[in-house]
């Protein structure tokens, strides 16, 4: 796709260039991120007037199965809850056209969006990228949940509708929101989603996890008292839920390495891998 | 040592740039007086049944503190004085627990120092002096015998406790009124 096209292009690129990029890039990922969100929140308006006559799609709420792509097409069209994808389809086609003409890495603004697809896979460890996955997460957390709110009571009054393209038009239409990362329709601006991807799997378990957490966050440090900021407040160094500012963790670290609240070294669940905001980031790293 | 390891860990720690701290002020020092204030504040507010502490004179790091005898222990009815030592980088490292007053039992060694797994290798910075005085306190009702610091008396509460008991209610009777 668009990478085969201009990864060469970018790889053969000087260093340095490279790296101005990359300041630039989190900047406009940023950017891409919350107009992908406006776009979904508008498709979902969208969905929601047109539900009333046409919401045969719904009944299957979660498809499990890889999403088939070609017969959908069509249908998907026809559908007017698709108003909101087709609108972020048509924009990624136009993206990925200049993206393909645009030879010069430099210059290619547009083109490092439509990268950030794929590209965010490399990036994930810079730091300007997580705290832009954190807000991206906690907005398809919302979306979620109140996705799920909207489907529970359907099934069963549309379920009997009977779908002439089952494995095609099903999957499709409900979850405007939930793009497979293998999906054609996917809209560029959205970052890489190998996390979200755990997410259907992971729902409950997440959900469970956080209300649990985030109800016991305390506002002070236990160690030492100091006030938690909102880098300490998001850390979470420990798979106990022990919370405590970053310098005492360093301090603990440089001593014995135990987590205060239940004794376990903290190295044992990242595999001695430097314990860093990758686990604060999401719960769905305990699926990894 | 203690100042080293703050200087780096505020270098290191960039990350947390809410906090101000100036580079005199991060020593230890000072971060451990802030815990050691709060926990004296607690204890003043919510002390564990049996158990005083403070300060002795405008020292934080050295607490006076007495723990009464629970009830149905041979050291019933005693007062045992204590001296609690705060190393200045507390709470990472554990507080010293000595007993000034004496007492017949198998994990006090004879001048008084408190041998206790809590107080070793089993600490932990989310203790506190009020939980360390209550595990205290408990080890006067149990005494641990599996690693005494004198094992005679130790061996002796495991073969003959009545012994044990009436020696430890003598001993209580004799230094801890």
């Amino acid at each position: 796709m668009a990478n085969s096209a201009s990864l060469p292009a970018l790889s053969s690129s000087p260093n340095d260039l490279r790296k101005k990029k990359r300041a630039n890039r989190s900047a406009k990922l940023k950017q891409c991120k919350l107009d992908a969100r406006r776009d979904q929140w508008l498709s979902q308006v969208k969905n929601k007037g047109s539900n009333g006559e046409s919401s045969p799609p719904i009944p299957s709420t979660r498809p499990i199965g890889p999403r088939k792509l070609d017969p959908a097409r069509d249908n998907a069209a026809a559908a007017e809850s698709l108003l909101g994808l087709q609108d972020s389809e048509t924009e990624f086609a136009a993206g990925r056209r200049i993206a393909r003409k645009d030879d010069r890495p430099c210059s290619s603004s547009i083109s490092s969006g439509c990268f950030s697809g794929s590209a965010t896979e490399d990036d994930e460890e810079e730091d300007g990228d997580s705290t832009a996955l954190d807000d991206w997460e906690a907005v398809a957390d919302a979306l979620i949940a109140d996705h799920h709110h909207l489907e529970e009571p359907k099934p069963s009054i549309t379920a009997p509708v009977p779908t002439p393209a089952p494995p095609s038009v099903t999957p499709k239409p409900p979850e405007p929101r939930a793009w497979r990362p293998d999906d054609a329709f996917r809209p560029s601006s959205l970052p890489n989603l190998s996390k979200q991807r755990s997410f259907d799997v992971s729902r409950g378990f997440r959900n469970g996890g956080r209300t649990v957490v985030s109800v016991s966050v305390p506002s002070s440090c236990p160690i030492c008292y100091e006030d938690l900021d909102v880098t300490d407040t998001s850390f979470l160094p420990c798979s106990c839920g022990f919370r405590l500012c970053l310098f005492c963790h360093k301090r603990i670290l440089e001593a014995d390495g135990r987590c205060p609240g239940c004794r376990k070294p903290y190295g044992m669940i990242l595999d001695g891998s430097p314990p860093v905001f990758l686990l604060s980031r999401s719960c769905s790293m305990n699926i990894r | 040592m203690s100042a080293s390891n703050c200087t780096s860990s505020s270098a290191g720690g960039g990350v947390g740039g809410g906090r101000v701290r100036s580079w005199s002020s991060t020593t230890s020092v000072s971060s451990s007086g802030k815990r050691i204030q709060k926990e004296m504040l607690e204890f003043g507010a919510d002390p564990p049944s049996g158990c005083s502490a403070g300060p002795k004179g405008d020292n934080l790091y050295q607490w006076v503190s007495t723990i009464m005898g629970p009830q149905g222990s041979p050291y019933e009815g005693g007062v045992f004085f204590i001296e609690i030592s705060i190393p200045t980088d507390y709470p990472f490292k554990p507080p010293k627990v000595v007993f000034k007053t004496r007492i017949y039992h198998c994990n006090v060694d004879p001048s008084g120092n408190v041998s206790l797994g809590i107080l070793k290798d089993g600490w932990s910075p989310a203790l506190t002096i009020a939980k360390v005085l209550l595990a205290v306190r408990s080890v006067l009702t149990n005494p641990d015998t599996s690693c005494p610091v004198v094992s005679s008396i130790a061996r002796l509460y495991l073969t003959d406790k009545a012994k044990h008991d009436e020696i430890a209610v003598e001993w209580t009777m004799r230094f801890a009124r």
